[in-house]
């Protein structure tokens, strides 16, 4: 696809090759394109969940500040409660884990926006007209007056990753069914149907208002401009798969012994480059996610996982692998589309601005698991 | 009664002799198992029968044989040999019920199995001399070719040296056998006669040093100890577990019948010597293993270690202390046949026992958590935590030996908490951390793998907790043998031994009715 005149001189060339002949991160394999497509989908249904409750969240208990039942979805019935005390249910934390990594790493428009005196005003609106009958809140603003302007701009990184996600959930469940269909054949199809559906949403707006008292109050209304790609996707890619990933414990790590980058910017914890076999004797799966996930495994992945020596022991473990595999897929798609020229330009100065691009990602994820997904 | 234990596995081992090649060796273990299966239950059967109040031999059968030779078949059960049969037929059954399924040459290797089972249980039960010595030879084979076929890398080299030793060891115990039947004039190798004639102190302590010695290969007394390692380390995971668990125990077990049973005059003259033994077995065995890098060889050198306990116990021979040596027996048992079982699990799935190359084998996913988690069990009891019957033994030993041999037992005391020093290094080094890349993918574990290890625990525990159900079938043996030393016994302390510390262990039902309201029991 790509003539360049000399081939990359870089360590990991391999993998710079494979991206600039619009190939992917991940080596492609059937079974590779199994598990991808496979996890992709359990992640789709796990995804459509998350955002669901986060969007409720967002919406419905805006500046509750004891939302005992925000897991419910405004269906608290004893059943559902048995159900949730006795763990057979989504463990929706996860998805506020990753929400609140967004919200510390933050980036894009979203974090400048809720930082601007507009958002400020606007959110200021909403607390008022939400404290006017509640007594004790309105003391809590008084002493402590930036506390709920906080508690909105959470409240708005919770919409903004909901509608992320909605998205996501989508696509992976539409390419699960191209799969199903035999339209999907290789892991370059992943590829292309993701950053195909990524620059179909690019421009998607964000928007978060909430409804007080039958007023609506619009927080991030369409005038500030924030889009899906530029303000929601690329900083949950940042921080999600490169900067922080709630895979408590797996690693631990000691900051007074320089394991932890005093910049943020520097930080390599996310999704890539976790470690997805746990860590002692604890028995705390490889997150919270994976259990999520091993309850929609499709049944070809299953029987795919069940012919390994350990089966269903290390099932958690097999789902993390695939599932950094597919992120893989993921972050393909996102280089592929954010390079800054063409991938078949035939202008040199192009394709040189372009392996420079591709380099770059590669030195970034050298320490990731991508070596070990080879 | 008796003669089941014997010849029900020798029954099983013609007929498994006698079945076609066709036969799957997955049926032929179900065939071992079942007659060991016998074994068991007529050993329950006999711990049923057995009347704890009698200090004497019980169920004893006596056939002549070569009566020139002075050789009759005469078997009999007291409370020294009752909880050495039960937890050889206890660990012989586990021991075939972990071998491999798909053995190769299974028909040879039960058999082999069967014909140690009927070795052990007639070395344990013979009354007669002569008759001991056979069994105690019998054994040899099978432990020989089992290794030498079954083993590791080294298998021959192993099989080799435990050949040698193990052969002078019945050289020696038959050569003071002989001399002391001819130099008590009666040419009687039956264990009642020869025990009542009298010889001059100094023949005694002779033949006495002879039978320590032969015995002292089996224990092992360090420094003749070199074969024991070398040979857990190429052995297949049972022959281990019975190695450490039953064998090891022919040779204590020897010493209390035979030295301090027959030779109890001398055995005050060597005891303080023994107890030297003890220390440096205890000492010895706890430093080599903390510089072991070998799972096996950690577990091998601490069998050495805490057989000092044993010695350091039947050195003081005071019926507390011979209750301490015999559950110091039962316990080390248990907790180092639980120890093999563990690494063998962990050999058989990672394929090394290398302590610098296992690490997170605690893993909840892909590590083995189960048996990490009775690993570290298992090593609180050979630690001797409370709760556990490895504390009780302890304990008692050093109840008993505290004032005759105060120095030794300190230095023991300080092999206690070292058995905690290698047990936590290689727990930590092994079971925590990151799991090593090496082992990160094991195969599936089952639940025949872990069976004999929860039994085993089980029994740890629960004889931890009521350590009456283990001490009640050797008391009034306990209080016989001891007995019989304090009144030999050429030391002061021996008056106070018999009165005073006796009482402690003392229970209310075979206790003398005057003593029994200020004593506490175990």
């Amino acid at each position: 696809m790509v003539a360049t005149s000399r081939p990359s001189a870089h360590p990991l060339s391999t993998l710079v090759t494979r991206l600039e002949t619009g190939g992917a991160l991940l080596p492609e394999t059937p079974d590779n394109l199994l598990e991808v497509v496979g996890v992709l989908k359990s992640y789709g249904i796990v995804l459509d969940a998350y955002w669901q409750n986060l969007t409720y969240i967002a919406n419905h208990q805006f500046l509750v500040l004891f939302p005992v039942f925000k897991y419910f979805n405004g269906e608290v019935t004893l059943p559902k409660l048995l159900r949730h005390l006795g763990h057979d249910r989504i463990n929706y934390e996860f998805a506020e884990y990753c929400m609140k990594s967004m919200f510390w790493h933050g980036g894009g428009g979203l974090d400048t926006y809720l930082d601007s005196p507009e958002f400020l005003t606007r959110a200021r609106a909403a607390i008022q007209a939400k404290l006017r009958p509640n007594l004790p809140m309105r003391g809590i603003n008084r002493l402590f007056p930036d506390f709920l302007p906080e508690q909105v701009r959470v409240m708005a990184y919770y919409s903004a990753l909901g509608q992320f996600w909605r998205v996501m959930s989508h696509m992976f469940l539409e390419l699960s069914d191209l799969y199903d269909q035999g339209k999907i054949r290789a892991i370059a199809d992943v590829v292309a149907h993701i950053q195909q559906r990524l620059v179909d949403a690019a421009s998607l707006p964000i928007t978060y208002a909430v409804t007080v008292h039958g007023q609506r109050y619009d927080i991030i209304p369409e005038s500030a401009g924030l889009t899906f790609l530029a303000d929601t996707a690329v900083p949950y890619i940042e921080a999600v798969f490169l900067r922080s990933f709630p895979f408590f414990g797996t690693v631990s790590y000691n900051a007074q012994a320089h394991q932890i980058s005093a910049h943020q910017e520097d930080f390599n914890y996310g999704a890539l480059f976790a470690d997805p076999l746990p860590i002692g004797g604890a028995g705390i799966p490889p997150t919270l996610l994976m259990q999520d996930m091993s309850h929609f495994i499709p049944d070809y992945l299953h029987a795919f996982y069940m012919n390994s020596s350990r089966g269903e022991d290390d099932l958690r473990v097999k789902i993390c692998v695939s599932f950094q595999k597919s992120m893989f897929c993921v972050t393909t798609a996102a280089i592929l589309g954010t390079l800054p020229h063409p991938l078949d330009t035939a202008e040199l100065p192009q394709q040189q601005a372009n392996r420079a691009y591709i380099e770059g990602w590669v030195d970034r994820l050298a320490e990731s698991r991508l070596l070990s997904v080879q | 009664m008796l003669s089941v234990l014997i010849w029900l596995p020798l029954v099983g081992v013609i007929v498994i002799g006698c079945l076609p090649q066709a036969v799957s060796a997955s049926r032929i273990r179900q065939i071992a198992l079942v007659l060991t299966t016998g074994v068991l239950a007529w050993t329950g059967i006999l711990i049923s029968q057995f009347d704890i109040s009698l200090s004497g031999l019980q169920f004893q059968e006596s056939l002549p044989w070569l009566d020139t030779l002075g050789l009759t078949y005469q078997l009999g059960m007291d409370g020294l040999a009752l909880p050495l049969v039960g937890m050889s037929s206890l660990l012989i059954w586990l021991s075939i019920y972990s071998s491999d399924a798909n053995v190769t040459r299974p028909r040879l290797y039960y058999c082999l199995m069967l014909i140690l089972s009927a070795g052990v249980a007639g070395a344990f039960l013979a009354q007669n001399l002569l008759l001991f010595f056979l069994f105690y030879e019998v054994e040899l084979v099978p432990l020989y070719l089992i290794i030498a076929i079954w083993g590791g890398a080294r298998r021959g080299y192993a099989a080799m040296k435990f050949l040698i030793y193990t052969a002078v060891s019945g050289i020696l115990i038959l050569a003071a056998f002989f001399g002391l039947a001819l130099l008590s004039g009666t040419f009687s190798f039956d264990y009642d006669v020869v025990k009542h004639q009298t010889l001059p102190l100094g023949t005694q302590v002779v033949l006495l040093v002879v039978l320590l010695i032969g015995f002292g290969i089996k224990i092992p007394i360090v420094p003749l100890h070199t074969w024991l390692p070398d040979t857990h380390v190429e052995a297949p995971t049972p022959v281990s577990v019975l190695l450490a668990g039953v064998l090891l125990k022919l040779g204590t077990y020897g010493l209390l019948r035979f030295g301090l049973g027959l030779f109890p005059d001398a055995w005050q003259v060597l005891a303080p010597g023994l107890a030297v033994l003890a220390v440096i077995n205890v000492l010895y065995g706890s430093f080599v293993a903390i510089a072991q890098t070998d799972m096996k060889k950690i577990v091998a050198y601490s069998s050495v270690g805490h057989m000092g306990y044993i010695l350091l116990a039947i050195a003081v021979a005071s019926p507390l202390s011979i209750a301490g040596a015999i559950a110091q027996m039962v316990s080390h048992g248990l907790i180092s046949g639980l120890l093999f079982f563990l690494v063998g699990v962990v050999y058989a799935k990672t394929g090394t026992r290398d302590v610098t190359v296992l690490r997170g084998l605690l893993n909840p996913e892909r590590g083995l958590p189960l048996i990490g988690t009775l690993m570290i069990a298992a090593a609180m009891a050979s630690a001797g935590i409370p709760g556990m019957v490895g504390f009780v033994a302890e304990f008692i030993v050093y109840r008993s030996s505290i004032l005759v041999f105060p120095i030794p037992t300190l230095l023991c005391m300080i092999g206690t908490a070292l058995t905690a020093v290698y047990f936590l290094n290689l727990i930590n080094r092994v079971f925590f951390g990151r799991l090593s890349d090496p082992v990160s993918n094991l195969p599936a574990i089952y639940w025949k793998d872990r069976i004999p290890s929860i039994v085993i625990l089980a029994l740890v525990i629960t004889l931890g907790l009521q350590p009456n159900w283990m001490m009640r079938w050797s008391e009034r043996t306990s209080l016989a043998l001891g007995s019989l030393a304090t009144e030999h016994s050429i030391t002061s302390l021996a008056p106070l031994m018999r009165d005073g510390l006796i009482e402690i262990f003392r229970t209310p039902s075979v206790m003398p009715a005057h003593l029994s309201p200020h004593l506490p029991t175990l």
